[in-house]
């Protein structure tokens, strides 16, 4: 199977005094499921930051979907970005938008029909159990309903990956429970790959995965 | 009540720029066709040995635009001397030349002076009668007006500047979060500037139409009817339909710039 991911000698910095990643080394395929956990501080958030070219590897090559990350060009971050579903521990919602304009915001960036939009929105939202609430806006929604519809609009264009910054950090056990179930479905009938940071892995878990860890010196391991 | 609240605060700085842009041109206008009656109302006087050509005169000076020659008769019958006519035509004789002389535009007191000087060093020029006195208060008060309407004009737009950068600020905290996800999500910048664009442009749009409107109002409601004689004179001068096509690039280009400036200063988290 084709990598997805491929680090090599990884380093992350925000400046070159602060390393926060240091030679990494690691593949995801396409279809794993990958949960990162580690310590507070240790770079989790920065690692999958990396992931969608919010920030450079300062040495050592990462590629994502065929896509060197080091040397990648403005508009073809922008291109692997509209294939990517990502989900924030905040959400990042637009609030002055409704749900259903949240949820389709991945099809508006690339054009698709009002009518492609409003028939996926629809599917998308009866998915995450939030029927009915199209035309609600954010601020109108509980977090855990709010994450949900993070989730819809993750999964909106068919990601070849979802990168996942704790998205139930902040929630109640039924919004965790309906999250984890949507991602699970996403990997294992659509054959999505998913990158999860987050402090804990759920107690049950129905699919395969795999667990990265990054210990509190920036290094990645994996643990078998 | 929404849609009002929202516009205003980039339409008032911008009709105050538009209007500012629009003195400036109206003025610039007006002022230009009393320049031109102060200029022709102009002439000095030039006493010359020789005669002399108008060339002769733009080889001194390159101000000079019209040359006339003042008939020696003439001089005769307003001196009003009581001699014969034999000895009249001996005297008219030995008259220098007498000319009337022109320039290009409305000069300053010590370009006037220049000229002066260049024509003197002709050594057919005798004597030359600038009529400085009556030159320089009108030409004074013209300057006076001119300046305190620029300096008024000028703060006017300093104003409406500083409020469109305020503007700018609203804009970054309304705009910046949808810009940021929206970047998130591989929008392209012009993407993720549409709805200001599209919101700055009806402003822009605004800006013009008021601002015309308010000098089709000042041209046709009020000089029409005002009693004031230099004004009736240049009722036209008040607004041109161009104008309005200049306000509108004016103000679509300010807008512009300030969208411009506010997408590329949201940054990424």
């Amino acid at each position: 199977m084709s990598n997805v991911v491929s680090a090599n000698n990884l380093t992350l910095a925000y400046d070159s005094e602060e390393v926060i990643i240091k030679n990494a080394t690691f593949s995801i395929k396409k279809g794993d499921f990958v949960f990162i956990t580690g310590p507070s501080g240790s770079g989790k958030s920065t690692l999958l930051k990396s992931f969608y070219g919010n920030l450079k590897p300062e040495e050592g090559s990462l590629v994502i979907g065929g896509l060197d990350m080091v040397n990648i060009k403005k508009s073809k971050l922008q291109e692997l970005r509209s294939h990517l579903g990502i989900v924030f521990q905040d959400y990042k919602l637009i609030n002055e938008w409704t749900v259903e304009k949240n949820v389709v915001l991945p099809l508006w960036i690339s054009g698709y029909s009002p009518e492609v939009q409003s028939t996926q929105a629809k599917r998308l939202l009866h998915h995450v159990k939030l029927s009915g609430k199209e035309e609600k806006y954010p601020m109108e929604l509980s977090g855990g309903e709010q994450q949900r519809v993070g989730v819809a609009r993750a999964l909106a264009k068919n990601p070849f990956l979802i990168l996942a910054d704790e998205p139930t950090g902040n929630l109640d056990e039924y919004s965790s429970n309906v999250i984890w179930d949507l991602m699970e479905n996403a990997c294992h009938q659509l054959d999505t790959t998913v990158v999860v940071v987050t402090h804990r892995i759920p107690m049950v878990f129905n699919i395969p995965y795999r667990h990265f860890t990054i210990d509190e010196h920036g290094s990645v391991y994996e643990v078998h | 009540m929404k849609f009002i609240k929202r516009h205003i605060s980039l339409i008032f700085p911008l009709v105050a720029i538009l209007l500012g842009l629009e003195f400036f041109i109206v003025f610039d206008r007006t002022t230009d066709s009393f320049e031109k009656s102060l200029k022709n109302g102009y002439t000095m006087m030039v006493v010359a040995k020789d005669e002399m050509s108008i060339d002769d005169f733009k080889a001194w000076d390159e101000h000079i635009e019209k040359v006339e020659e003042i008939a020696k008769s003439k001089i005769l019958d307003r001196v009003n001397l009581n001699t014969d006519a034999s000895k009249g035509k001996t005297f008219e004789a030995s008259l220098p030349n007498f000319y009337s002389v022109k320039l290009d535009s409305y000069l300053t007191i010590s370009a006037l002076d220049e000229v002066k000087k260049n024509l003197m060093k002709s050594k057919s020029i005798r004597r030359i009668e600038t009529f400085n006195s009556v030159y320089q208060s009108q030409y004074e008060l013209f300057s006076f007006i001119k300046f305190s309407f620029h300096t008024f004009i000028l703060f006017m737009t300093i104003i409406g500047f500083f409020l469109i950068v305020k503007q700018m600020e609203v804009w970054n905290f309304l705009h910046s979060q949808r810009m940021k996800v929206m970047e998130i999500f591989g929008a392209s910048l012009f993407l993720r500037s549409k709805v200001l664009i599209n919101m700055a442009l009806i402003d822009a749009i605004l800006s013009a139409v008021i601002t015309s409107g308010i000098f089709i109002a000042i041209q046709n409601l009020w000089v029409r009817n005002s009693n004031m004689d230099i004004l009736k004179e240049n009722v036209e001068e008040i607004f041109a339909f161009t104008d309005f096509f200049i306000l509108l690039t004016a103000s679509v280009v300010v807008v512009m710039i300030a969208v411009f400036l506010v997408v590329i200063n949201v940054k990424e988290e």
